[in-house]
């Protein structure tokens, strides 16, 4: 499989240099990180418009990094390298992202990127539905300068993200979890080696009284245009006092959020009832993250 | 006598070249000055090509050659590799390229050209105007009065209808006291071999084609291509590699790259080289999906009075293997399983715009089994009989005539404690009842069994089923074994090489199969299929091997003033029986008499004999003794989760007759890759394909799932039981197919047992499991 | 456009003009003759093709060839170690192809060299794994063949001589 339009390979050194490539092949660019997404829509022939190819691995936007405000994660840190890191591994209020990131195979998990993940705006992936609901925010830089796009406005549509042509994704940055929070996240697949047929990351923070004080519900997959916040999960926990039968309640709510579609991968009315399932499960395992204090629940 | 290597769990031969790279793929062959061609492939699932326009592709820079439906012999054939290509039992309906469209994918035209990307260029600029057809995708649709025809011959779209009728069906039906129905559906599958389909076929200008090629048969490509080409077969050389990346019956038919590899070298006067994509492999071959209509009588205490059976298979665009598919089904997987005077079955194979079915291990007998061993646990089910006893009563005895091939008889046939095992190591009389675990995680155990199969083809009609080998022995007592049979990966070289190497009396190291057959230097072999090289081949090799033998005893009975008669090969000696002193190093034999007539040493010139004199070697091509029936029994335990329909193999057994183990490693791994593939089958493979255009929805292996390491049992344990059959090579008679026939109605039952659900058609998803449950709506 | 590319494979260095939009998985097979990675499926979904890229087990069929620059790129190739006595075993295995060989992990063989440097990376940063780590370690391989169970059995063998 080729790129039969393609004229160039960069692979910029400066930012600025990415801007002006950015500006002068617009939507006829794609920017290569670890590369895996590109691959995966070359192989079923949806790049045959792509002359540029712009590779960002030598600007140098890897990294993590932790101060009092949270963490940052610079674009190109790969899969592997973010789930090594201390407080996927310990903490567990990111307890969602050390799940997202067991599922997919190591061949992907070591090239595959923060920021490619996100840019793919495919609700297949697992990764990003456990940035958002983590509370994420896409620290984007462009020919008109830097600005923040949360998670929450980020995905647009399938393949469609708030992205302007010229801009790219430098890092993402996770708030400081509050205490008494946690995170889980659960993926339905067919294999160990598959795309979501739907995918939920959840986090719950519990006030003094053991009732919820903050939540999150992120569904992906083949439920609607993109990653989908679940509204009504998330108010039906407020207040709530923590615990299976909330989870259920909370659960049932999301069939309100959610547009399930059907195709060969399951119905409509599979997935509807999987994203109930499997949110319930996942706060489940979220709140056992809580009461044992580790990630490992 | 005891045995050195036979028994034993040698190494396979080939298996550092493996590690290592792996050198003998045919996707590794390279020629000078070789091209790459692609095929343009038809968007519409029916279709007639009014016009093609190649006059902008032909001007590309780097094409070479176009070739077109007008460009090709319109010559109908079959592909299928095991029968001769005018066979009266098979359906000659394809043709290289056509101007009728029956499928979507079908090639419409091909390009060669210096690299792979102006192929593809080129293909892009070819023009093509399609008149539409109505199409059909469903068999029964498709046998109905107004659908659209596919073929001109095939009225009602029905390529073959076998009936086979015993007895007398109305009066075992009058005799019973219980009539059970039921209707069983599988559904289309890929053998997903890791090798893609590839081909080299290099022109020589004269007429002659040398071939490279992924297949499973040496003889069958070399007489479907001659077919095609309308040559003699002398004009194809046929290559045999060393090995190949897997098969399973899904390269035992011609595809389309080599006759059109060949007409594009015809065409450039240069070799051209076809790989096919993941995707074209996926639309190249699959298992039918087959829909069996089962009728059964029975008495009160669980025996059968009549058993009635209907299936309709559906064949694609094209008959292929679905002429012999459905006629292995209905015998194999139905009339013969199991004892009952009065039976009957009728099949239809049915032509559907989709794509072509192929051959896959087991061969019809999947789908007869998932229908066959369900139904019969829902009889025991619903009449609260025994399961085990219930098929003990009813199966065939050792003794009795072989029910398909006249004449001969189960001799060998161990059924029985391959149920009697197998039940004891799984703990099968433990079960509980359904949904007796509390929770939403149900365990659940069950079985299956494949009470009648074959060792190759010997009785079939119009199917080959012969073998030969060359061995030669060498100064330095080594052994080169020269055969037509092609090891797919499942060990055929490392079992022949060790019945060589048995027989022979030298070690296994000894004995290589030669790298460089073809079907100008070995002798016929029918394909690797049908369980049959081990017994088959195997038979042959031992023949050959006997040859050389003599030969080697009668130097050895020379050289050491002993009767050959008296002497025995082993460890690479020859001894006097009995005088363990008096033995000499075969590597002196085959020296001696491979030595020039007067040879001077130390102690000046010593003449041999003539009777010594010459290579010690030995041919064979001959067709075995018989077809021996394995009989095997698969037992697993399954998790079932309520709330989400998840099924988890927990652990399998399988218990399998299989006359005598040559290689207890190598069967092992028949085993167990079996069992990965009735996993999928059972559980999660299905091509699939949009029910508008036929194209496949399926195409790659995000799509198509099947079964990682970990999706997998933590445990698959093997129980062979060595019943020792006299007509095959040290005992041995078959394995391989039953492994993945087995597992999927087990796996059924064992749901049925964990959860009270039955699922009556394949693949058993969640989704249809929470369906059952009703936890979904049904559609 | 072609470009330059500078690869370091199994040691070596080569420079090269390939398509930017070749596939390191291309590059390795047409340009340099190495067949050990191979195509199983062009989209990340069998591990046939898998190598090292910095000592990390990656799909060679989704990395371009020039993402690879100054990158060291290990295939099955390059494993073992150089020990020629002249007998004609010039190459001394790594202990994962010894213990695919031993357990009779190998059949067609043409996932093998894949799953072996999947394998080889969960070798190289895990101790002594466990059966779960192990088929979640090949999870993206896939075998026809074998059901894994012997493949599962030598990583444990090699595991365990290592």
């Amino acid at each position: 499989m080729t790129l039969p339009d393609l004229s160039d390979y960069f692979v910029p050194t400066q930012e600025s240099e990415l801007i002006d490539l950015l500006g002068r092949f617009g939507e006829r660019a794609m920017i290569v990180a670890g590369g895996t997404f590109v691959h995966g829509l070359e192989a079923r022939g949806l790049l045959s418009e792509v002359e540029a190819l712009i590779d960002i691995g030598r600007l140098g936007l890897g990294g993590i990094s932790q101060d009092a405000a949270g963490v940052t994660l610079g674009a190109t840190t790969t899969l592997a390298e973010l789930r090594r890191a201390d407080f996927v591994q310990t903490d567990p209020a990111f307890g969602a992202l050390q799940d997202a990131l067991d599922y997919p195979p190591v061949q992907i998990r070591n090239v595959g990127t923060v920021g490619g993940c996100l840019a793919a705006s495919a609700p297949l992936y697992d990764v990003p539905a456990a940035l958002f609901a983590l509370d994420g925010t896409a620290c984007v830089r462009g020919a008109g300068g830097a600005r923040d796009i949360p998670l929450n406005e980020f995905f647009v549509g399938l393949f469609e993200n708030a992205l302007r042509t010229d801009e790219f994704i430098a890092a993402v940055t996770l708030p400081k979890p509050a205490a008494r929070t946690a995170s889980a996240f659960l993926k339905l697949e067919t294999n160990a080696n598959d795309l979501a047929i739907i995918n939920v990351a959840v986090r719950i923070t519990l006030g003094e009284n053991g009732r919820c004080a903050d939540s999150r519900v992120v569904i992906g997959g083949g439920v609607g245009e993109c990653y989908v916040r679940a509204g009504s999960a998330e108010a039906a926990l407020e207040g709530g006092k923590a615990g299976g039968e909330l989870f259920a309640t909370a659960a049932a709510a999301v069939a309100h959020d959610i547009e399930p579609v059907t195709d060969q991968r399951g119905s409509e009315a599979y997935r509807r009832h999987m994203a109930i399932v499997y949110t319930r499960r996942a706060l489940e395992r979220a709140l056992g993250r809580m009461v044992t204090g580790g990630t490992n629940g | 006598m005891t045995l050195s290597i036979i028994g034993k769990s040698v190494p396979r031969p080939d298996a550092r070249d493996k590690v290592t790279g792996g050198k003998g793929y045919p996707v590794n062959v390279r020629l000078p000055g070789m091209l790459h061609a692609k095929m343009l492939r038809s968007p519409y699932p029916h279709a007639r090509i009014l016009r093609i326009d190649t006059r902008a592709a032909e001007q590309l820079p780097g094409v070479k050659a176009v070739l077109t439906p007008a460009d090709c012999p319109q010559r109908k054939y079959t592909t299928v590799y095991f029968v001769p290509t005018d066979a009266a039992s098979m359906v000659r309906d394809m043709l290289v390229m056509s101007d009728t469209v029956r499928y979507a994918g079908q090639p419409v035209a091909a390009v060669a050209a210096t690299s792979i990307e102006i192929a593809e260029q080129a293909l892009e600029l070819i023009e093509v105007e399609y008149e539409e057809l109505p199409f059909v995708f469903d068999p029964e649709e498709a046998m109905q009065p107004g659908a659209p025809q596919l073929h001109e011959h095939a009225e009602h779209n029905i390529a073959v209808n076998p009936v086979m009728e015993f007895g007398d069906l109305e009066a075992g039906f009058a005799a019973a006291d219980h009539v059970f129905e039921g209707v069983y559906e599988t559904q289309r599958v890929h053998t997903c071999y890791m090798e893609p389909r590839v081909c080299v076929v290099d022109a020589d200008g004269n007429g002659n084609f040398v071939v490279h090629s992924s297949m499973q048969h040496l003889f069958g490509l070399r007489e479907k291509l001659a077919y095609v080409l309308g040559i003699p077969e002398s004009r194809v050389r046929v290559i045999k590699p060393p090995y190949i990346g897997g098969g399973f019956g899904g390269k035992l038919d011609i595809g389309y790259i080599e006759p059109i590899a060949a007409l594009l070298s015809v065409r450039a006067n240069r070799p051209v080289r076809i790989e096919q994509t993941r995707y074209e492999d996926f639309i190249s071959t699959a298992r039918h999906p087959i829909k069996v209509y089962l009728k059964t009588g029975i008495t009160k205490d669980g025996v059968f009075t009549a058993r009635y059976a209907k299936s309709i298979l559906d064949t694609g665009a094209h008959a292929t293997h679905g002429a012999e598919v459905i006629n292995v089904h209905g015998a194999f997987g139905f009339l013969l399983t199991y004892r009952c005077e009065h039976r009957k079955w009728e099949g239809y194979s049915v032509y559907t715009n989709n794509m072509v079915g192929g051959g896959y291990r087991g061969y019809g007998s999947p789908q007869a089994c998932f229908a066959v061993e369900s139904q019969i646990d829902e009889i025991c089910d619903e009449l609260n009989l025994d399961p085990i006893e219930f098929r003990r009563k009813n199966a065939h005895q050792p003794g009795d005539p072989h029910p398909f091939v006249q004449g001969m008889h189960l001799d060998t046939y161990a059924f029985d404690e391959c149920l009697t095992r197998g039940a004891e190591r799984i703990g099968y009389a433990q079960r509980t009842p359904a949904n007796t675990d509390a929770g939403h995680i149900k365990r659940g155990v069950g079985f299956a069994c494949q009470p009648l199969w074959v060792s190759g083809c010997l009785g079939f009609p119009d199917i080959y089923e012969h073998s030969g080998a060359i061995i030669k022995l060498n100064v330095d007592g080594t052994a080169d074994l020269s055969t037509a049979a092609m090891d797919l990966g499942s060990g055929q070289i490392t079992t022949l090489c060790q019945i060589a190497a048995e027989a022979l009396g030298l070690p296994m190291e000894a004995v290589r199969i030669t790298e460089t057959a073809d079907t100008t230097t070995v002798p016929f072999d029918a394909p690797s299929h049908a369980s049959r090289v081990t017994y088959s081949a195997g038979n042959a090799v031992l023949a050959a091997a006997n040859v050389a033998k003599e030969r080697m005893l009668k130097v050895a009975g020379i050289m050491l003033e002993a009767d050959a008669g008296d002497l025995e090969a082993r460890d690479g000696r020859i001894t006097v029986k009995g005088s363990p002193d008096i033995s000499i190093a075969i590597a002196d034999v085959v020296r001696r008499a491979e030595s020039p007539f007067i040879q001077v040493t130390e102690d000046g010139p010593g003449p041999t004999t003539v009777e010594e004199k010459g290579t010690i070697i030995g041919l064979s091509s001959t067709a075995p003794a018989g077809n021996p029936s394995p009989a095997s029994v698969g037992f697993v335990e399954v998790t079932v989760d309520t709330e989400t329909g998840e099924v988890r193999v927990e652990r399998a057994v399988y218990a399998h007759d299989l006359g005598k183990v040559i290689n207890p490693n190598g069967a092992e791994g028949q085993v167990e890759g079996g069992f990965q593939q009735a996993i999928g089958y059972a559980l999660m493979e299905n091509l699939q394909f949009d029910e508008n255009s036929g194209a496949c929805l399926t195409g790659d292996f995000l799509d198509y799932k099947m079964p990682t390491a970990v999706e997998m049992p933590r445990s698959i344990e093997s129980i062979f039981i060595e019943s020792n059959e006299p007509t095959g090579p040290y005992g041995a008679k078959s394995l391989s197919e039953p492994c993945i026939t087995v597992p999927a109605p087990a796996i059924a039952n064992a749901i049925f047992n964990a959860t009270g659900v039955r699922i009556r058609d394949l693949p058993i998803t969640p989704e249809k499991i929470l369906v059952a449950l009703g936890k979904l709506p049904s559609e | 456009m072609k470009k330059l590319v500078q690869l370091n494979v199994n040691g070596d260095t080569h420079e090269l003009a390939v398509n930017p939009d070749e596939t390191l998985l291309g590059v390795l097979r047409n340009h340099l003759d190495l067949i050990g990675p191979k195509r199983g499926c062009d989209s990340g979904g069998c591990g046939c093709c898998t190598v090292h890229v910095d000592g990390k087990a990656v799909y060679s069929c989704m990395m371009y060839a020039v993402s690879a620059q100054d990158k060291n790129v290990v295939t099955i190739e390059g494993l073992g170690q150089n020990n020629d006595q002249g007998n004609g075993n010039g190459r001394e295995l790594d202990p994962l192809q010894q213990a695919f060989i031993d357990a009779g992990a190998v059949q067609c063989g043409y996932c093998t060299c894949g799953v072996i440097m999947a394998a080889k990376e969960l070798l190289d940063t895990v101790k002594n794994p466990d059966e779960d780590e192990i088929r979640h370690a090949i999870a993206g391989n896939l075998c026809r063949c074998t059901g894994y169970q012997k493949i599962v059995d030598a990583i444990k063998l090699a595991a365990a001589a290592v």
